[in-house]
């Protein structure tokens, strides 16, 4: 498992520092030219099919459309304006960032710890590391049964523990805190594994002898977890913490599944109702698709808001102990 | 290693010749032979598989195409969709009574088969009810019927025993006749069942009465009417009273917790639609066989859950031909066969005297004959009652999720106000 | 490295994976009995049906069919979000060009848009496009994801030193050369694990291609899907085809996952 390209490369690069450059036209016109060719693909395909579904809803969004009416009327920003007053709304963007608030930061902290345990030199690698991952790729018709007969508040399995241990039942469906723990405990489930590989690809970046140059320090491996493969993981963490704060802002499937009747209302009384259901509910179920698409934008800004607070904080937490191994 | 560029090559044109094939879209209907080919979309199972090839024997230059769903929930999803985006429907889609209010707040969207179905047919062909509820107000008739799911009452024979009621089909009746006698029978039930609940949840007893009366949440006109029709509020104080006094097993349908209850006994009575059978005897399984039984009585008439329609969307091509297959598919003489596949229950008024149909029995119901009784049951319908626009929404979204959380525990009038409060955010 | 974890590690991993695994173990289980496994006494022990169960999967739905076009789609789109992504994310990690920085929170944001409404004017296009009812339809909006090329720069902007970049620059070696043989090598374990990833998540995708193509031309979770027609659902049936539908899945692990390790070193090597 060794991976330094590092020292020789370095040599080499040192020695080529006094040649003069070679500057031909052609490689000048590849180091102008080329980067904006690699990142091309994703730009041109977005442009050819992400950016009219975006339009598309913000053009939407002024009108009060619903889906398949013959002639909406334009009605300019009113459906934000009924947004901000919208209770509904406001629940809905409570349970999102409670149940956020209870899964996103646990399953990251659990996935940093789940990879350190699989960068060990384990016996049968592959099947560790398949096997966490596992329930990324299990069938929501098995999940929907599996956590319904878990998390149901008569005959679940969660309840007669709780029970058993003198704690007693509770109704994980009308009980809005309780609500919030069982979908935040599935998606920990469905995702803390997932994180983990991510985690992990990096760890397997880390060069050895920076590793081993501590070891002979005498640094043990707590200190060397927390000040040498955390601070090299910067960039990776950064990832994590900001694509599952847009994931779990925009939470749909998890507590679409928990609603044994199937819907979209998030419990009796939106106990759990995210935004993003809110929005389903609201286009296919109200067929209000103008409302809908004003949610949908609203909680994009929402979404880039929160996303870019906590990669300020992530990269600021990160850099102070990267400085110290510095 | 030459620079292969080929990716990004391949992508551009991709986007290049999205752009000219944007200009000539329009996919043919005509099949390589010079048929014309017609789709239909269903889910579930209507048992049409046999027929489409009847009907291509009878019509040598029609080709049928089924795209078939499992289950209703996204099969409506892809017809909302398609209906949203204009374009992409099947020239002949079914629609589920739950959602044919939805379907007939955009009937604009949807041929009128009176106008381009074949002329000699009659609306005669179905149950009136049934037809009445697919007219919309100035007259277009928006879907053919195709099955009905008529209500009757389940419950368990044993169970009934224990608590000291009577438990004859016959005798039973009486405790079915009002929903008055049926919550009477509750009371009494309940005292004596050690726990055993008297129906499964209170939406589905609810949703049973309100389908009863001639006006719903909205009256003619399209006025929401929840606070001024006296109907509701007595349906409600009546389920919530009942739910107090423990009848609720509380339950939501189809949930793991609700089939878990048909196999522990945990309610002696189910509002039965015909297809509620089958569900019962999957859910209750082989070692509660015998116990549980049927009988052709419901509280205070009749009611019905669940059956659809065959629509003809404007999108399509061949409308005419389209309309001319759903007709066809309707007639009671496909309805039957249909019913022999696949058991789903007809609603056209020749195929409810089949042979076939009131000869067939249900072995898990103690040879009960199933297809006479709910024959009697469909008979029993009233007048189909006036659904408004958002008719289907306040059913799913706000009153069965508020009934939901009286049996939670939150006090009946004030989720009454909820209620009231989400129907007129949903009626606006 | 030769010393082996003790038995702790593999005692919480074991715990770790038992509990990712039981949903397959449940699912199998059932899908070996019948449906009364589900609400009936609960054991542990599978029964002797599954084999009859995945034989009436692939004689209820066009099984193979499906298979072979989940297998065209997912393995279209996973090589190219490997590829594509992998190309941008070294553009935007070690690359030096105007707009960079804005170019490359650009693709983020895209991530934040909720993308549940965007089945309308997504058939729209494709029904414009001429794609409707099409593999097409389900393979181009996801040739390339933001989600890979953030992940290919994060990866990429420590895996690679700048230096070596620098160097293969002065040899002369085109940007492209460059990333052929020190980008591409360098971010393989990264690339392998976004393989597997993306392949997972297309296989699994289901809305959409139920809406976008025709049903006698479906992508494996749609067939799946009509297992559970009928009032009453056959979970054995049910869970019998999802459990069919997860080996091609596992599969892709087992070669992609071995990746993870074998890049980096043979990476070392080449480089």
């Amino acid at each position: 498992m060794t991976v330094v390209l590092t020292p020789v490369d370095r040599g080499r690069a040192e020695e080529a520092r006094p040649r003069p450059p070679r500057r031909h036209r052609l490689s000048a016109l590849d180091t102008k030219v080329s980067p904006y060719l690699f990142v091309a693909p994703f730009f041109v395909l977005f442009a050819a099919i992400g950016l009219f579904p975006l339009l598309y809803t913000a053009y939407v969004s002024l009108f009060d459309w619903e889906l398949g009416a013959d002639d909406p009327a334009f009605i300019g920003v009113e459906n934000y304006t009924t947004l901000v007053g919208d209770e509904q709304f406001w629940n809905a963007l409570f349970n999102t960032f409670s149940i956020f608030v209870l899964s996103s930061g646990p399953q990251i902290i659990i996935a940093v710890l789940l990879a350190a345990l699989l960068n060990a030199n384990l016996r049968a690698r592959t099947a560790w590391r398949m096997g966490v991952l596992l329930p990324y790729v299990a069938s929501l018709v098995a999940l929907t049964i599996i956590f319904g007969t878990l998390f149901g508040p008569q005959y679940g399995l969660v309840n007669e523990v709780l029970t058993a241990v003198g704690i007693g039942p509770v109704d994980w469906q009308a009980d809005t805190f309780g609500s919030h723990l069982a979908i935040a405990s599935m998606v920990n489930w469905r995702w803390t594994g997932y994180n983990a590989l991510i985690v992990l690809a990096a760890m397997q970046a880390i060069p050895r002898e920076v590793h081993e140059a501590a070891l002979v320090d005498g640094a043990g491996a707590l200190r060397r977890f927390f000040s040498i493969t955390l601070p090299m993981l910067r960039p990776t963490i950064i990832f994590v913490v900001v694509t599952s704060t847009i994931g779990g802002l925009q939470i749909f499937t998890e507590p679409k599944l928990f609603d044994p009747s199937g819907g979209s209302g998030g419990g009796a009384e939106n106990q759990y109702q995210t935004v993003v259901l809110y929005l389903y509910q609201s286009a296919f179920q109200s067929f209000d698709l103008g409302y809908a698409s004003a949610i949908a934008w609203v909680l994009f800004l929402v979404v880039i808001v929160i996303a870019g607070l906590n990669f300020l904080l992530t990269r600021r937490l990160a850099s102070t102990s990267s400085e110290v191994r510095r | 290693m030459r620079p292969r560029r080929w990716v990004s090559v391949l992508v551009c044109a991709a986007a290049a010749s999205a752009a000219v094939t944007a200009c000539g879209s329009g996919g043919a209907s005509q099949t390589a032979d010079g048929r014309t080919e017609l789709t239909i979309a269903t889910f579930n199972e209507f048992g049409y598989e046999g027929l489409f090839s009847e009907y291509e024997a009878a019509h040598p230059d029609i080709k049928i195409t089924q795209r078939k769903t499992g289950q209703g929930g996204p099969h409506h999803q892809n017809l909302f969709t398609k209906l949203g985006a204009g374009s992409g429907l099947a020239d002949v889609e079914a629609v589920e009574e739950g959602y044919l209010s939805q379907v007939m707040a955009k009937a604009s969207q949807f041929n009128d088969l009176k106008e381009i179905g074949p002329k000699d047919l009659s609306t005669n062909r179905w149950l009136d009810w049934k037809t009445a509820a697919a007219t919309t107000r100035d007259g277009k008739l928006i879907g053919y019927g195709t099955d009905i799911g008529p209500l009757a009452m389940c419950y368990r024979k044993d169970l009934f025993d224990k608590a000291g009621l009577p438990s004859d089909p016959e005798a039973v009746k009486a405790l079915f006749a009002t929903w008055e006698s049926y919550f009477a029978a509750g009371e009494q039930f309940t005292a004596r069942s050690g726990g055993v609940a008297w129906f499964d949840n209170a939406a589905q007893i609810f949703n049973a009465m309100h389908n009863q009366h001639e006006v719903g949440y909205f009256d003619k006109s399209d006025n929401l009417v929840v606070e001024t029709n006296p109907d509701i509020r007595k349906d409600w104080d009546a389920v919530t009273s009942a739910v107090a006094k423990g009848q609720s097993a509380k339950l939501v349908a189809f949930s793991p917790e609700w089939n878990t209850g048909f196999k522990t006994g945990a309610f002696a009575t189910k509002t039965c639609p015909s297809w509620m059978l089958g569900v019962i005897e999957s859910q209750a399984g082989p070692e509660n066989k015998g116990k549980w039984a049927v009988t052709d009585a419901f509280p205070d008439g009749g009611g019905n859950w669940g059956g659809s329609y065959l629509t003809v969307p404007r999108q399509g091509k061949n409308t005419t031909k389209a309309a001319e297959l759903a007709a066809w598919l309707t007639a009671p003489e496909q309805q039957i066969k249909a019913f022999q596949a696949k058991g789903t229950f007809p609603s056209q008024v020749d195929a409810l005297k089949s042979p076939a149909l009131l000869e067939q029995t249900n072995p898990y119901f103690g040879d009960v004959k199933a297809g006479a009784l709910f024959a009697a049951q469909a008979g029993k319908v009233a007048a189909a009652q006036y659904k408004g626009p958002a008719d289907g929404q306040l059913q799913e979204n706000v009153f069965s999720p508020a009934l939901q959380s009286v049996e939670q525990g939150k006090n009946a009038g004030e989720a009454w106000l909820t209620a009231v409060e989400g129907a007129e955010k949903a009626a606006k | 490295m030769t010393r082996r974890p003790s038995f702790t590690v593999y005692g919480l991993l074991a715990a770790f994976v038992l509990g990712s695994a039981f949903p397959f173990y449940w699912s199998f289980l059932v899908a070996s009995r019948d449906n009364s496994a589900l609400t009936g006494d609960f054991t542990l022990v599978p029964g002797g049906n599954f084999l009859r169960n995945a034989s009436r999967v692939v004689d209820t739905i066009p099984f193979w069919k499906a298979l072979g076009n989940s297998i065209i789609v997912s393995g279209t789109v996973t090589i190219s979000v490997v590829l594509l992504s992998s190309l941008a994310g070294f553009a935007f990690a070690k690359l030096r060009f105007r707009g960079r920085g804005a170019l490359l929170l650009f693709v983020i944001a895209t991530l934040a848009v909720p993308t549940q409404l965007g089945i309308i004017p997504l058939y729209m296009a494709m029904a414009e496009f001429g794609w409707a009812g099409e593999l097409e339809a389900v393979i181009v909006p996801n040739l390339v994801t933001a989600f890979g090329v953030f992940w290919m720069r994060q990866y990429l902007v420590d895996a690679v030193p700048d230096e070596l970049v620098e160097a293969a620059r002065m040899d002369g070696c085109s940007l492209w050369r460059v990333f052929w043989h020190v980008g591409l090598p360098a971010a393989r374990p990264a690339a392998a694990m976004l393989g597997v990833f993306t392949f997972m998540q297309s296989w699994n995708d289901f809305l959409w291609p139920l809406v976008v193509l025709n049903a006698d031309n479906p992508t494996i979770q749609v067939a799946l899907e009509k297992l559970q027609s009928g009032y009453y659902v056959d979970y054995s049936l049910v869970l019998a085809g999802t459990t069919l539908a997860t080996i091609p899945v596992l599969l892709v692990f087992i070669v992609l996952g071995r990746q993870i390790v074998a890049g980096i070193m043979q990476g070392a090597v080449k480089g």
